[in-house]
């Protein structure tokens, strides 16, 4: 019977054997989807689409569900994470923006300017950076970041001038966003690094050879063909950022304080706290009825970003189609 | 591949299957599992430490964490043997759980060492934390200056619930206030930030300095001696009452009356005589 | 007409000299010249920045890391000094790390392979492109938790220990790994599809025309050529599962020790709980109850080199494998 599968197989049959092996991985996958959606639906059905607004204090929405326990009221369903919901697209949104910025640079760096030796260092230093646990970035933020910016950055005079309202110190949007950005910029590095090997080395010489200098022939013909694999990295990378909830609890506040952009400066020094830490703050009280209900809510809303996300880079992707890139 | 490493890799297979199939029949200690609160895990294994020092071989234990909430339900559900909770019993929770009370502990307020701030009152913690009072000039005793860091715990701890009926009683926690995730944080921000105070279990005082309440220090003599005010319990979570001369009952026994549970808790802990 | 020989015998012409071209930056563009230094500035940063990182843990790390903490077992105590050292989580999150890519990279490089070379229909493999960066983005709590009630129903139950009630418990370091497997699936896969979708039609169109199936051609010729990605994306899903937190704690019950269950050895310890260095040090650090920084630096500092050594491993993989692949085809590097 061995020697049966030792044969060449048909292409019938791989294909089959490949498709079903796809079709396990989408049968797990949607299996959590309708296992997160059922548990919350009762949040939505209670809130209706108020649940985006952002109605009263979050925290004392979720404290009130925390203490009534295994027997909730109707009303203790009520909640409105608009706050949640701001936390998160300030922190990904920018760490994102910053990260593709720095990424495009350093990965045109190490594939056209760095010399060889500081290449063999450079490459090895952003896998690292990758691997990095987040506890470990998480507890260099608290020991280092945190102090530094509430002794340093955040005036006496600005906490203040808010101090009836919120509490200013070290931790908020600054720090997340600087911290989230270290984490994330190396995945899309090393994404966008192997696609620009990857492209043909003629097309660059025929750049060259017209005499465009080497940032110029890099930007506007490697940059350029790699364009789909920089948005699949940049995905990946705003996936992980979206996920992300052991470091942010640490650093981010964990408050459920919408930062205000009329603020001024003051706003990047506002705490807040993103979807997924709260998911983690509150996992422990998950067995009070209300309490699953409006994590597994928060948790439905980001498994759809992340679809949202994933259907806008396939768009993103289709009118490169026509340059003959493959996407 | 060659035929003899076939061979070898059916064989290993067969035999993996076949004992993971087998039942487990040299498991004749029994088992006792425990799962859930954090602050009370560490208490949990020295418990276990100790008592399989005394009686070697009687049973085996196994300690997983989760928090309180989680043990309570774990053990409502039948998936372990004990429950630990640093919370009290809330009417909310499942029908038929006996609570065993094991432990006590002291909850401390603290401020940065720089602020030697004596003593404050209860009235001046509800000011203080609910939000009134904003400045340290307004504090009498208070060094340090400027504008108040207040930081609590977040909304799912067990110890921000003690410290809410202990301390603030009907009054509400500034909702602007810096919430941290664990005592452990709490700890840390107060010792790096000169104008913070905060609440910690009174094992995490250490590099803080521990404000005395109504006129009382917070150590573990004043809580034992029942002096201090600001007390909470450790509980031991079952199903019921176990079994007389049971492995369980035999074990929750030895926690709440031996002298050497008692030892054990007396290194951190308040213990119940 | 005859050719005039030259008076001196023909001199073996050298191959012309190699000479550096460096580009004067003084030719180019305002915007250009930034550009430029922007770039430098960044690939610095990185560097210094993981220096920083690796320094700060190690100064804070060494200050308690001794040699034998290592390999002495973690003994549960009161106070740091008699707590032994963390030889337990050490092997924990090898063991977890080595059963998540075990289990992740077949299963990404097949599907992969899948969605690149056949993905018919079409709106499947769409979907399944899909669900895999819905994955990517959940956090990993989301995942802990759908594991954890998945595997208490009791068809699971040889996975892990059943209490006396019948209860499964639902925590081990089979299903933890098998959860870890769903972190690490999206990089490993995101890598290897671009690694094949970089790959030239005429490679393909090359070997159907010397009369090997498709299959063939994948196994023969394609894969070894993406043998770098993968180990890309298989270092990156390694990141991934060494660094993870939650799942540890939620689904492998972040004991102490190694806790097996069972008879049979080998089998038993993965069916039995633990930890790992991440749970050990989350637990230890001012974020867990444990009060003991020190111990926790002086493990996340080992956890760093932990890393940084999977990373050369996974190099030195890859860098053996790419030597028999199909280098010349890429006109690239």
């Amino acid at each position: 019977m061995l020697d049966r599968l030792r044969e060449p197989w048909s292409d019938q049959r791989a294909e089959r054997t490949l498709g079903a092996l796809a079709c396990v991985v989408l049968v797990l996958i949607v299996l959590m989807i309708v296992f997160v959606a059922i548990r919350a639906w009762p949040s939505f059905h209670h809130n209706g689409l108020s649940w985006f607004t952002g109605k009263g204090d979050i925290d004392e929405q979720i404290g009130r569900q925390v203490n009534t326990g295994a027997r909730p009221s109707a009303a203790d369903y009520t909640l409105g994470a608009w706050p949640l919901i701001w936390g998160t697209i300030l922190t990904t949104g920018l760490a994102v923006l910053v990260g593709l910025a720095f990424a495009v640079l350093a990965a045109i760096f190490i594939v056209e300017f760095a010399p060889a030796q500081l290449r063999r260092i450079v490459v090895p230093v952003v896998r690292l950076l990758a691997a990095v646990p987040s506890v470990i970035y998480g507890l260099i933020g608290i020991l280092v970041l945190v102090p530094f910016v509430n002794d340093h950055l955040v005036s006496e005079g600005r906490k203040q001038s808010v101090q009836y309202v919120i509490n200013l110190s070290g931790t908020g949007l600054l720090v997340s966003v600087v911290i989230l950005t270290v984490m994330i910029t190396p995945i899309m590095i090393a994404i966008i690094v192997d696609a620009l090997y990857a492209v043909p080395r003629g097309w660059k010489e025929g750049a060259v050879a017209l005499g465009v200098n080497r940032w110029r022939a890099m930007w506007t013909v490697s940059v350029r063909a790699a364009r789909p694999a920089i948005i699949a990295g940049a995905v990946l990378a705003c996936a992980r950022a979206l996920g992300e909830a052991i470091m942010l609890s640490m650093v981010s506040g964990s408050k459920g304080f919408a930062p205000n952009p009329a603020d001024g400066l003051t706003f990047i020094f506002e705490p807040l706290r993103p979807l997924a830490s709260t998911i983690v703050e509150d996992a422990e009280s998950l067995n009070a009825p209300a309490v699953q209900a409006s994590v597994y809510s928060f948790a439905l809303l980001l498994l759809f970003s992340a679809f949202v996300l994933s259907i806008g880079a396939w768009l993103a992707k289709q009118p490169m189609k026509k340059y003959g890139i493959r996407v | 591949m060659s035929r003899r490493l076939r061979l070898l890799g059916v064989s290993a297979i067969v035999a993996g299957v076949a004992g993971a199939a087998i039942p487990a029949t040299a498991a004749a200690v029994p088992v006792i599992t425990m799962s859930g609160s954090t602050s009370v895990a560490p208490l949990a294994s020295l418990l276990a430490k100790g008592y399989l020092k005394q009686y070697p071989g009687r049973v085996k234990f196994k300690l997983a964490q989760g928090g309180s909430d989680v043990g309570v339900a774990d053990v409502a559900a039948g998936r372990v043997s004990i429950g630990n909770s640093s919370r009290d019993p809330k009417g909310s929770d499942p029908g038929g759980l006996v609570f065993n009370k094991i432990a006590k502990d002291a909850i401390c307020i603290v401020t940065n060492p720089n602020n030697k701030l004596p003593n404050l009152s209860q009235a001046q913690i509800q000011a203080i934390f609910s939000g009134q009072v904003r400045n340290w000039s307004d504090i009498p005793g208070a060094t340090a200056t400027g504008s108040i860091n207040l930081v609590v715990r977040t909304a799912a701890s067990g110890t921000q619930d003690a410290f809410q009926k202990i301390f603030m009683g009907s009054k509400s926690v500034f909702s602007g206030a810096s919430a941290k995730a664990s005592n452990g944080l709490v700890q840390q921000t107060v010792q790096t930030d000169p104008s913070a105070i905060g609440y910690v279990s009174q094992d995490f005082v250490k590099g803080t300095n521990a404000v005395s309440y109504q006129g009382v220090g917070c150590t573990l003599q004043t809580a034992k001696s029942g002096e201090y005010g600001g007390v909470r319990n450790f509980w031991m979570v079952t199903r019921g009452h176990p079994r007389a001369a049971s492995p369980l009952q035999k074990f929750i026994h030895w926690v709440q009356t031996s002298s050497k549970a008692q030892k054990i808790v007396q290194t951190h802990w308040v213990p119940l005589k | 007409m005859a050719v005039t020989p030259s008076a001196e015998p023909l001199r073996p012409l050298r191959p012309p000299r190699k000479r550096r071209v460096n580009e004067s930056l003084r030719t180019w563009r305002w915007g250009d010249r930034i550009a430029y230094l922007l770039c430098w500035a960044s690939g610095l940063t990185l560097c210094l920045i993981a220096a920083a990182i690796v320094v700060y843990m190690a100064v804070k790390g060494l200050q308690f890391l001794s040699f034998d903490m290592i390999f002495s077992r973690p003994q549960p105590s009161a106070d740091q000094k008699g707590s032994g050292g963390f030889l337990d989580p050490l092997l924990g999150t090898v063991l977890l790390t080595v059963i998540g890519i075990a289990i992740a990279t077949p299963i990404a490089v097949g599907t992969a392979v899948w969605i690149v070379e056949y993905g018919r229909p079409g709106w499947l493999a769409r979907a399944v492109e899909s669900g895999i960066e819905i994955v990517a983005g959940t956090p990993d709590i989301v995942i802990a938790i759908f594991g954890l009630a998945l595997f208490q129903q009791s068809i699971f139950g040889p996975l892990s220990f059943t209490a006396e009630g019948g209860a499964v418990f639902g925590r081990s370091f089979l299903t933890a790994g098998a959860m870890m497997s769903l972190i690490a699936l999206p990089m490993v896969f995101g890598s290897t599809r671009e690694g094949l979708q970089s790959i030239p039609a005429h490679v393909r169109e090359a070997s159907y025309g010397l009369g090997k199936t498709k299959i063939a051609t994948i196994r023969r010729v394609l894969l070894p050529s993406v043998k770098p990605n993968i180990s890309t994306g298989a270092a990156l899903g390694m990141g991934r599962i060494a660094g993870d937190t939650a799942i540890v704690v939620v689904l492998l019950g972040a004991t102490l020790r190694i806790d097996p269950e069972g008879g049979v050895p080998g089998v038993s310890t993965l069916r039995g709980t633990g930890g790992t260095l991440t749970s050990f040090v989350y637990n230890n650090s001012p974020a867990g109850e444990g009060n003991a920084p020190q111990k926790a630096y002086a493990a996340a500092f080992v956890l760093l080199l932990i890393v940084i050594a999977l990373n050369f491993a996974v190099d030195v993989i890859a860098k053996r494998g790419a030597q028999t692949g199909l280098e010349s085809t890429r006109l690239g590097a």
